[in-house]
């Protein structure tokens, strides 16, 4: 039912990072109690893919939305699971539904005003969200495309003016017709795409280059590539909104920086690094914070996402069921885990859905002692298969170092079952466009997918419903088309109640990985190190593990 | 040191007049120079490294693609347990942090990239420069203009930039072979130069227009007038070629673009240890020396070889 953006696994990898030791107690360290005031720096490889909310979609830029831009209900800004509950932002709750589900109706809150001053009114969101049509624009969130009801040559509201579906009886209340009933739209109008946008406005590129702010900050100085600067949106009241703290005066970006020359300063701490964050040091790095010092500045959780490999199941002799088997058992994750940086950068994988999504569960269906691969039960299944002499498969990895090294890790673990593993590298810009394509993909590749929210049904239908398989950005690599789980995902998406479909979601993984689609590699982590003067730092469950923007600040903004 | 048919004729056509510049003269002075012998015995390890690469291995137990995660700390980030990089008497000179391949089996197999993608450069470059110096040297006219404006390109284009540029958009196919071709491509008007300016000098001598004279055919001038005067200085453009050639690959390696992993290569491995210089600076010594030690030793001796031969010509 959901196809999820290649988009989003995209830049899973790269931007991601998810669950939390959360904070240390109250007295020290990164999650200390912030003080109000001062810059917060931030220092960064990469910039934000975009800061147009209907463009931008990964984990990285989706905690930066927050800082600048509000939907019209949010995830909770909480260390743990209270961060990935939603709850009401401009919306006064999360949502009433009616006619079984079909259509939802939101009520905005009082005082609720665009960094220009104007007031936010409904006819503001459904501008916003229309623009979600705009085949130029909409290249981000896809769930409200894929849900609300809308003219099949919709293109949003530049070209196609005014959305029928999305109806505004007043400046208040906001009503949406969708396709079928959806039972957990409220958790649907969190994402990037319910921005409000003042009516008439944001056409073309002119939101990347200057967004218009309707959250507690507002872009001052936009360097694209080199630097960012936000500041407060005095238009923004902090009565209206129960979910940002938004401590520091001011956040400051600095783009382009080499990972190690991060990680040197972070180590460090000099001068205006003390208010630092930056993103997951390297492996190289981590033998060198194991001091008490730095450790104290350390916080480390789960990323969100799963690493796996993809065995296109339409490929001989990966159609053979036993084969894919035999993969998924033989496959040393402890040597693949070592290759992108050892047990503190990653947990070892055992089922599709990673830890933090709710209802899933903890299971090993192909277990070897230690995670080291059972090439003798592989062997087994590979003679009961007819491939007892092996055979050459091909497998695509990105052009980058720790990809390359997740490849070769494989390559050595297949090679006792006399399986060949011809490593194809792809330049990075064109991988996900590459696997994407049926006709390009080859028997296997490396990839990863994070959740657009922590449930099962952002994670197996977009990757295992076999008629969601398109010519082109297609994410279920395996192109696994089982009649058995196509038939379950359809019966999942008819529940109402939202726990009960988590859990059969958690049931239904076991149901896919018995056919050995995929074979599930890491749990990657987040490993942050922040400056000293850093305070009220967790990692967010909703943001792949990205330290929470809205919470954090400065133990003492004086300095 | 170039083609073969190159040093038969040589051998054939003056067998004793040239004493000078004879291979016994430099190889005997060669080895009274302690410094140049250091440098020959140097590169006689590395050569035979190259060429016994499964013998050597299998004595030392470990091969060049064989992971060993005992010999790593996983809860450090990968890095190699023990001191100096996890030197051991099962891995002799440690092993690389995140997987445990042993490192001397990677060098190992990295000095046969090392060596087979530069001396097949070098030949190819000898080739190429020798052919297309001495036709322009020899007819002149157009097929020198030709020949030159195309070397003039060459020479002027930003090589490396665009060595870059062709290796990262070709499809990685045969990673060495096109190496060789890429490299070549842009080396051989070095040498082409200054054969051309010498076959231009020999051309015009006295031995050749007797030659000629005497009824000799373009074929039998250029084979066995010119081409054995060439000897010295191709002897001498090519070995200091070399080490050149070996810079280039792992230049292009460091850079990403070189052979493609897991092929062990010794730029690679100083590229892949730059982010551990100061957690496993052997890492990063190691391959770093053995890089070292290798194009020194060729220039040294290139330059050894170079200084005999212009005495012997002096003489």
């Amino acid at each position: 039912m959901l196809v999820g953006l290649v988009a989003s696994a995209a830049l899973a990898l790269t931007a991601c990072g998810g669950n939390s030791s959360g904070a240390k107690g109250e007295s020290a360290g990164p999650g200390a109690k912030a003080a109000q005031g001062g810059t917060l720096q931030v220092l960064a490889n990469a910039a934000f893919s975009h800061l147009d909310p209907a463009r931008g979609f990964d984990g990285g830029v989706n905690n930066f939305y927050r800082l600048i831009y509000r939907t019209l209900t949010t995830q909770g800004a909480a260390p743990g699971a209270d961060g990935t509950k939603i709850v009401p932002d401009l919306a006064t709750d999360t949502g009433k539904p009616s006619d079984g589900g079909k259509t939802w109706t939101f009520t905005l809150k009082d005082g609720l005003f665009f960094e220009t001053g104007a007031p936010i009114t409904s006819a503001d969101v459904k501008w916003g969200v229309s623009r979600a049509w705009d085949p130029e624009i909409g290249i981000g969130s896809p769930y409200a495309k894929q849900l609300i009801a809308a003219p099949a040559s919709y293109q949003g509201p530049y070209k196609s003016g005014d959305l029928p579906t999305i109806v505004t009886p007043d400046a208040k209340t906001i009503v949406f017709h969708l396709k079928k009933p959806y039972a957990d739209f409220g958790s649907v109008v969190a994402q990037n795409t319910f921005t409000p946008v003042p009516k008439g406005q944001g056409a073309g590129n002119s939101l990347d280059s200057k967004p218009i702010a309707s959250g507690p900050y507002k872009v001052s100085e936009n360097k694209p590539g080199a630097s960012l600067k936000v500041v407060r949106n005095d238009k923004w009241d902090k009565k209206t909104d129960d979910v940002r703290t938004a401590n520091p005066d001011a956040f400051q970006w600095t783009f382009g920086l080499d990972p190690a020359t991060i990680d040197e300063r972070m180590i460090a701490g000099q001068g205006t690094d003390a208010d630092a964050i930056a993103g997951t040091i390297q492996a190289a790095s981590v033998a060198r914070i194991q001091t008490p010092q730095l450790k104290e500045r350390t916080m480390s959780g789960l990323g969100g996402c799963t690493t796996y490999m993809g065995l296109n199941s339409t490929k001989k002799p990966l159609d053979n069921v036993k084969v894919r088997q035999a993969i998924n058992l033989a496959v040393n994750k402890q040597t693949v885990r070592d290759a992108v940086g050892g047990s503190t950068l990653a947990e070892i994988a055992t089922s599709i859905q990673p830890p933090t999504i709710a209802g899933r569960v903890d299971y090993d269906p192909y277990p070897s002692p230690d995670h080291k691969g059972d090439v003798d039960g592989a062997r087994k299944l590979l003679t009961e298969a007819g491939f007892a002499n092996g055979f050459t498969m091909t497998l695509d990895t990105r052009a980058q170092p720790k990809m390359q090294a997740m490849a070769v890790a494989i390559q050595q673990a297949l090679e006792p079952l006399k399986i060949t593993v011809k490593i194809n590298t792809i330049d990075t810009a064109t991988y996900y466009e590459v696997i994407g394509t049926t006709s390009q993909q080859h028997d296997a590749a490396i990839t990863g997918w994070c959740p657009d929210w922590p449930s099962g049904a952002t994670f197996l239908p977009p990757l295992f419903d076999g008629r969601n398989i398109t010519p082109k950005g297609n994410s279920n690599l395996a192109q696994l088309n089982d009649p058995g789980v196509n038939a379950k995902i359809d019966e999942i998406a008819k529940l109402t109640d939202v726990k009960a479909a988590n859990a059969a979601y958690g049931e239904l993984d076991k149901q896919i990985m018995a056919l050995a689609p995929v074979v599930p590699l890491l749990y990657e982590k987040v490993l942050m190190l922040v400056g000293s003067n850093i305070g009220g730092a967790y990692l967010h469950d909703g943001f792949s593990g990205g330290i929470d923007l809205v919470s954090v600040g400065l133990k003492d903004s004086s300095k | 040191m170039t083609t073969s048919p190159t040093l038969a004729e040589v051998e054939e056509v003056v067998p004793s007049s040239a004493p000078p510049t004879s291979g016994r003269r430099i190889l005997t002075a060669v080895t009274r120079d302690k410094g140049a012998l250091a440098c020959l015995v140097f590169l006689a390890i590395v050569v035979l490294m190259a060429v016994a690469a499964p013998l050597i291995t299998k004595l030392s137990g470990w091969g060049p693609y064989q992971f060993d995660s005992a010999a790593i700390n996983s809860d450090l980030g990968g890095v190699p347990h023990g001191s100096l990089g996890g030197i051991s008497g099962s891995h002799w000179f440690g092993v690389e942090p995140q997987n445990g391949r042993d490192l001397f089996a990677r060098i190992v197999y990295g000095a046969r990239v090392s060596i087979t993608i530069s001396l097949s450069a070098t030949l190819l470059t000898g080739i190429l420069g020798v052919v297309l110096g001495m036709l322009a040297g020899f007819y002149r006219g157009w097929v020198d203009q030709v020949i030159s404006r195309l070397m003039d390109f060459l020479m002027a284009f930003p090589a490396l930039i665009f060595m870059i540029a062709i290796l990262s958009s070709l499809p990685s196919g045969n990673r060495p072979v096109l190496l060789v071709v890429v490299i070549s491509a842009f080396g051989w008007p070095y040498l082409a130069r200054v054969i051309r300016g010498q076959t231009m000098t020999l051309a015009n001598r006295e031995f050749v227009e007797a030659a000629r004279a005497s009824g000799a055919k373009d074929s039998q001038v250029v084979f066995r007038e010119i081409l054995p005067n060439l000897r010295g200085s191709i002897v001498v453009m090519t070995t200091l070629a070399i080490p050149g050639y070996i810079g280039t690959e792992a230049g292009l390696s460091f850079l990403g673009v070189g052979v493609s992993p897991p092929t062990a290569s010794w730029g690679q491995m100083i590229s892949s240890s730059v982010s551990w210089y100061s957690v496993d600076p052997m890492f990063f010594a190691i391959p770093g020396l053995f890089l070292f030690l290798t194009v020194l030793s060729l220039t040294v001796l290139g330059d050894k070889i170079r200084t005999l031969i212009d005495q012997g010509e002096a003489a």
